[in-house]
């Protein structure tokens, strides 16, 4: 590509200037009371209200029963899509079946679903687990799916002329041909699981993250709002990070 | 080990005894600097073409034709030496050299007409007259009927075809073609090459064809420059005096033979470096070529 | 295998597939009037089928379906006039875009919609809300696609402006952007739909809009097979529009 190369020092200092604009925009915006009260807090308020959030146990409980809801979502919902994903993507009848029920399930709206799992889960963590479930299962069944048609064939040839077992084709094959677009899917799977629980978290419930950001909102806390944002935010973009670079690692580099 | 030839002493005659050069190559290197120092891809090669005429570079992969393919279309800049037309340097890209690429260059999103009539359209030509004479180009090319095809629903030779239309659309004095035809099966590219040289003959278009195909450098040209492995220098030139009109039938006479077992006499020296060089740059662990 | 019998083998797989998710739901009718599951949990799928036309017409479904739709459609002219600019401007702007591109990839995955009472606060409850977060989720893969759709094209093409002598506008709007515009079609149609699924699931959230707000609506009321009806409409609705935006971009999408 033509052009010069710009230095990573420059690109560094680009991100620095434009952080720092906007942090000073907001500062003066939040100084000069243009917007009603609080919706645009100074800095030092969010900055003290991510302080006392970060220092208290009660955060840390909340925190951890929201991740306990968002794991067990992505291992019930992980595994199931996973199966049904490598079963569609294996058997192009069953695929000719029932993919399409799950490619255009996809794409709705998941929250809708809520009051009918209240109704069988209960208004504890099970319907927002259940939440999670419907919504990763989805993203992880498709990506397992297609990931399972674009393993080049041959493989699948050599797995079966040395007569592997089901489960040994699954685990051996079928697993490590379709990393890349599996682990894709759980990334994606993950993104919505952690929507789908928080929000359930945010219409009914008296415990998690979700239950927080809404009490702040109800309390008009708005810098304990912003403080649970950040936290929010943060983890989930550096989950998902991790997934990635889980995903990404460990294939040997071409000559 | 064949004995040593004197490169210089064949270095093809600058300027064709009997007329004036249309396109002049002068003494153009270029040298690429890359992880492994400085590359030298072209060193000093002059030749010229005249009116009318056809002639082949035909050299091993990694000979630097494509580079000079640039260098005289005016993609490449920072050379040595100068290339000029009609006794003009040239700097640049220039309306008199119309290119056509080796990758796929039809536009997706328009008909084949369209593309054809593309550099009238950048000319400001009227719709009108722009159609028409664009459609000349596409009957030339033989495409009568899919004027109005895309071109994902055309095969890969027609899809060169409408490449090359669009470039004669351009009536550019100089024809510069980069291995039009490498990604065509063998048949095509003879029937391919039968077409492309009807055309050069009617219209006496002046084309430099880059090329790493024997057949279709004797098939078409007057004459075959022969390049060496990096450094790219010419080591060769010979006349092609097969008789015109050709056609592929050619292919199969003794004369053409016995040039194209001139032609590979030089060629294979050059091609077995390339690939000797190739070997010990995996072997030390320098990558690919 | 000859042609035909693909063909019917084809269809015999989808009609087992409708068959056998009609065999379940009649299985659980019959579980259901057998006691073996609670009718007060999940209601008989007979009388879902029966309370769709009855919340239509009570309900005034259409009028709700019209609220909904114009939302999506404001937060899509939103997305267009403002994430296929911006695309185009960090395309532009190299050094723009080699800070910000990973910051606004990270934004694609990141809960957005989340951020939702930020927007009650600043815009209240109202259509406003509704619109703004629809393109808050959407505006991240129009911005990525469409700056994917620029990079990406192939160097062959420029280089045949090139040759001849295109200046840099010619260059842009007669070989970048019909290049890029296939890339840029996929990017609204991802963000068009981010922003359906969002808007409806902020209208049940809130308590405000079109459908969302229906199935809430009629939550409240505990009126079981209302919820499940309306609740298997929208994700009829939304079917059909991922359907149609699929179709969209398709034919909108020059042959490649």
């Amino acid at each position: 590509m033509t052009g010069l190369a710009i230095s990573g020092w420059r690109i560094a200092m680009t991100r620095l200037a434009i952080v720092a604009i906007v942090l000073a925009a907001w500062e003066a915006l939040a100084a000069s009371g243009l917007l009603f009260r609080d919706v645009v807090p100074s800095l030092v308020a969010i900055v003290q209200a991510l302080w006392r959030l970060l220092g208290n146990p009660d955060f840390y409980a909340n925190l951890g029963i929201t991740g306990a809801e968002i794991g067990m979502a992505l291992l019930i919902g992980g595994f199931a899509g996973l199966a049904a994903g490598i079963l569609l993507g294996a058997n192009r009848f069953l695929s000719r079946a029932y993919e399409a029920l799950v490619y255009y399930l996809g794409p709705t709206p998941k929250i809708i679903f809520f009051p009918v799992m209240i109704m069988w889960f209960g208004v504890g963590t099970g319907s927002k687990i259940a939440m999670g479930v419907v919504s990763c299962f989805f993203p992880i069944a498709i990506s397992a799916a297609s990931g399972m048609r674009q393993i080049d064939r041959v493989l699948i040839r050599v797995g079966r002329s040395f007569r592997a077992s089901a489960w040994q084709m699954v685990s051996k094959i079928y697993l490590p041909a379709m990393r890349a677009p599996l682990v894709n899917g759980i990334r994606l799977g993950l993104g919505v699981a952690i929507i789908g629980t928080l929000l359930a978290e945010t219409k009914l419930s008296n415990r998690g993250i979700g239950y927080l950001i809404i009490q702040a909102y109800s309390t008009f806390d708005m810098p304990r709002m912003y403080a649970l944002l950040i936290v929010l935010f943060v983890l989930s973009i550096g989950a998902n990070a991790i997934i990635s670079r889980l995903g990404a690692a460990k294939s040997p580099r071409a000559a | 080990m064949a004995a040593q030839r004197d490169v210089s002493s064949d270095r093809a005659p600058a300027v064709t005894a009997t007329r004036e050069a249309l396109l002049a190559v002068e003494h153009v290197s270029k040298r690429f600097e890359t992880s492994e120092g400085v590359i030298s891809a072209v060193d000093d090669v002059s030749f010229s073409i005249a009116p009318g005429e056809f002639v082949s570079i035909i050299g091993p992969s990694g000979c630097g034709k494509s580079t000079l393919f640039n260098i005289i279309g005016g993609l490449v800049g920072d050379y040595e030496g100068r290339v000029t037309v009609g006794g003009n340097v040239i700097h640049g890209t220039h309306p008199a050299i119309g290119m056509v690429f080796q990758e796929e260059s039809t536009f997706p999103w328009r008909t084949v007409l369209d593309n054809v009539a593309f550099p009238l359209e950048i000319a400001g030509v009227p719709k009108q007259t722009r159609l028409e004479r664009a459609a000349h180009f596409v009957s030339m090319v033989g495409l009568s009927g899919f004027e109005r095809r895309f071109p994902a629903e055309l095969s890969g030779g027609m899809r060169q075809r409408v490449a090359l239309a669009r470039t004669l659309t351009s009536e550019p004095r100089i024809l510069l073609m980069d291995e039009p035809f490498a990604s065509l099966d063998e048949q095509t590219r003879l029937l391919l090459g039968d077409r492309v040289l009807q055309i050069q003959q009617a219209l006496r278009q002046t084309t430099l064809l880059i090329t790493h195909n024997l057949t279709e450098a004797v098939q078409l040209s007057d004459r075959v420059l022969v390049m060496t492995y990096r450094p790219g220098r010419l080591k060769r030139t010979v006349e092609i005096h097969l008789p015109h009109p050709r056609d592929s039938e050619v292919v199969s006479s003794d004369a053409f033979g016995h040039y194209l077992a001139e032609i590979w006499h030089d060629l294979r020296e050059e091609a077995s470096r390339g690939i000797k060089e190739d070997e010990s740059r995996v072997l030390h662990g320098r990558g690919k070529a | 295998m000859s042609g035909t019998t693909l063909a019917a083998s084809r269809s015999a797989a989808r009609v087992v597939g409708v068959v056998t998710v009609l065999a379940a739901v009649a299985l659980v009718e019959l579980a259901i009037r057998g006691g073996a599951i609670n009718r007060f949990i999940v209601p008989l799928p007979s009388e879902i089928l029966l309370a769709i036309p009855r919340i239509i017409v009570d309900e005034n479904v259409l009028h709700r379906f019209w609220q909904t739709t114009q939302e999506i459609l404001w937060a899509s002219l939103l997305l267009a006039v403002v994430g296929i600019p911006l695309g185009l401007l960090l395309y532009r702007v190299r050094i723009l875009r080699l800070a910000c591109e990973t910051w606004v990839a990270a934004l694609a995955a990141a809960p957005i919609v989340l951020t939702y009472p930020l927007f009650l606060v600043i815009f209240g409850r109202s259509a406003t809300t509704i619109v703004m977060i629809g393109f808050a989720a959407g505006v991240a893969p129009v911005i990525l696609k469409t700056i994917e759709g620029l990079v990406s094209t192939r160097k062959v093409l420029t280089d045949v402006g090139r040759s001849f002598r295109l200046s840099p506008a010619q260059q842009f709007w007669k070989i970048l952007l019909p290049a890029a515009l296939p890339s840029v079609f996929v990017g609204m149609k991802l963000g068009l739909i981010f922003a359906m699924i969002n808007i409806v699931g902020i209208e049940f959230l809130i308590n405000f809009g079109g459908l969302g707000q229906l199935i809430n609506e009629l939550a409240e009321r505990y009126d079981l097979p209302g919820t499940y009806g309306a609740i298997c409409f929208v994700v009829l609705t939304s079917i059909v529009f991922f359907d149609v935006t699929e179709r969209l971009e398709r034919w909108l999408r020059p042959i490649e």
